[in-house]
């Protein structure tokens, strides 16, 4: 193909008109405290769970690598709890919300993806995936997760914070 | 925060002081931070109009509650290798090789603006007198409007195939790279330019762009296609370029896509003078699936492509072969297809431990114009079928140990035992 200015100037002014066409939107689809309000409104106070070394060890086990934080902040009721969690995938974090309802995932989003690639994760074909699993006794996911192609990590890194927002549960409600 | 708020925290840990003279460090912890947070809070509720939040500051916790690393910024280093052996059936040669080792720097100079890199270093040594190479497989930025609208430029990865983008070691089965995609599709193929890209309706991603092009006038290696033509953003000739598009789809255990990419690689002559007003057009195609159910792992890939006025790039090879004796003339190719089917199972899976043996079946066919005037013929080797069966054990997500056996039917002396070590991180 011959360099053609006229060609790339149409092709320049295409990608310009669907990108102002398109929802200008970075790397966060909604902030913590909004996904929190849909589930306990917005004058929740969080709780704490301390991350004590027993919990540290067992969290170490579900993440493949220690806990960074020292403590995890969340909201519950009686039977709901909701986790705000950070896992990277290949190199960067994405930020999830959780609720756990009796045991089992009632509900994922993400909030936050700033991986180049494999951006597929937030969408509901693969969340939906994780509704109603539980932990097993070894603390993994009572079912299997379908992976999205080129997407291993993201992928690894949703399961990783599936089980940990549900072992959190399990502590938070001792 | 309010003097008074201040004084009534104090008040109350004093307050407290015997229970807390009595607790233990942790304990201590833990009352401190709660008073620290009733005044954050304290102090949030009788603030003015609330702060819009950064993105990168999730102002729901303090440090304490924090990972590391959500700082607007920040440059990753990534990187990947492998490591491989093998050893040959009919001779009985044998070679260990560090293969490759990549290392890149991808940097985030705020919410929108990336860049990606990665530098490859190429059999361990690079000097005059060995085989090594060190090149730059990718330096690109990106701009990313929202998800479905992000706009590259660089030296990008061409979005052909399912190696071409994702060729990290622990992501694909056996020792080396499947020929279709190194003789066919030339992996890791990369150009300079510009696109547009990202995800449309849900799990539907588009790339399109205007690149570089291959030179024909560089061709010298038919056996592998148009590989050998390729420039790779160095010092490239540009009077050619080329437009690619790309669509995949891809949900939870299924990746079903194809791309394009054409344009004429004459490049006016600027290798070979021979080529000058040559139009060389090259067009290549693929289609691809992967289906992912129950720890059975299906893929499969079609990729075609033409190269025009083959006859003219031979005649070209074939003047340089006259006026320069040390450049070796031969046929080029003026078609190639190539095509596999890949089955495998994960049979054991625990913890980070995940062992897949595979099975592949792979179709190579370039067809070169010959020159029978100057004894220019099709190289029977550029027909070729390849069975691999092999293993793949992770010992972690990132960290996989290889071993696969190959059988070629026409380049039998290809046929060889393998073991390789991959990585990434």
């Amino acid at each position: 193909m011959n360099w053609r200015p006229r060609s790339s100037l149409a092709l320049l002014t295409l990608a310009l008109g669907a990108a102002v066409a398109g929802w200008v939107r970075g790397e966060v689809y909604q902030e913590p405290d909004a996904f929190v309000a849909e589930v306990f409104g917005t004058r929740s106070e969080p709780k704490v769970l301390w991350l004590t070394k027993d919990i540290q060890v067992q969290g170490a086990a579900i993440l493949g690598h220690p806990p960074v934080q020292l403590r995890q902040r969340y909201w519950s009721d009686a039977h709901k709890s909701v986790w705000i969690l950070e896992e990277i995938g290949k190199e960067e974090f994405i930020t999830a919300g959780f609720v756990v309802a009796d045991g089992r995932i009632e509900h994922v989003r993400v909030l936050a993806y700033r991986e180049s690639r494999g951006g597929e994760v937030r969408y509901p074909a693969f969340l939906k995936q994780f509704k109603n699993s539980k932990l097993a006794p070894d603390n993994t996911l009572d079912r299997s997760i379908d992976g999205i192609a080129g997407a291993t990590l993201s992928v690894g890194a949703m399961e990783r914070m599936a089980r940990l927002a549900l072992f959190f549960d399990r502590m938070g409600r001792r | 925060m309010k003097k008074s708020s201040l004084g009534v925290a104090l008040a109350a840990a004093f307050a407290a002081a015997p229970a807390f003279g009595q607790a233990t460090v942790d304990q201590k912890l833990q009352i401190l931070q709660q008073e620290i947070d009733d005044l954050k809070a304290q102090a949030r509720r009788s603030a003015a109009p609330a702060q819009q939040t950064s993105p990168y500051s999730l102002d729901y916790s303090s440090m304490l509650d924090r990972s590391s690393g959500l700082a607007s910024g920040g440059t990753h280093v990534v990187g990947y290798g492998e490591v491989g052996y093998g050893k040959f059936r009919r001779s009985g040669d044998a070679t260990a090789d560090l293969q490759r080792f990549v290392f890149g720097f991808n940097h985030r100079f705020d919410e929108r603006l990336t860049l990606h890199s990665e530098v490859e270093f190429e059999h361990a040594i690079v000097s005059k007198d060995d085989g090594g190479e060190a090149e730059i497989e990718q330096a690109w930025l990106n701009y990313k409007m929202s998800d479905a609208v992000n706009f590259k430029g660089g030296l990008f990865l061409i979005p052909l195939g399912i190696l071409n983008e994702t060729h990290e070691p622990p992501t694909y089965y056996g020792v080396m790279r499947n020929q279709v995609e190194t003789r066919i599709i030339p992996t890791t193929w990369r150009e300079l330019g510009a696109g547009v890209h990202g995800i449309v309706s849900e799990g539907i991603r588009y790339d399109i762009g205007i690149t570089t092009n291959f030179d024909s006038g560089k061709l010298d290696d038919p056996t592998t296609g148009i590989r050998s033509a390729h420039q790779e953003g160095q010092l490239a000739n540009a009077r050619n370029l080329a437009v690619y598009g790309a669509l995949n789809y891809r949900r939870p255990g299924l990746l079903v896509g194809g791309g394009v990419f054409t344009g004429d690689t004459g490049q006016n002559g600027a290798s070979n003078p021979a080529l000058q007003g040559v139009a060389a057009r090259f067009t290549m195609w693929d289609v691809h699936a992967q289906y992912r159910i129950a720890g059975l792992d299906l893929q499969a890939l079609y990729a075609a492509a033409m190269l025009g006025d083959a006859d003219r790039i031979t005649a070209a090879s074939v003047a340089a072969n006259l006026a320069d004796p040390g450049v070796t003339a031969f046929a080029a190719p003026k078609s190639m297809k190539g095509a596999y089917v890949q089955a495998a199972y994960h049979v054991y899976k625990q913890g980070n431990f995940d062992v897949a043996p595979f099975v592949r079946y792979e179709r190579i066919d370039i067809k070169q114009a010959e020159d029978p005037g100057n004894n220019l013929f099709q190289n029977p080797n550029n027909n070729e079928r390849i069975k691999t069966l092999g293993v793949n054990f992770w010992v972690h997500p990132k960290v996989v140990v290889k071993a696969d056996v190959q059988r070629y039917a026409a380049d039998k002396s290809r046929d060889r035992f393998e073991l390789g070590l991959g990585f990434m991180f």
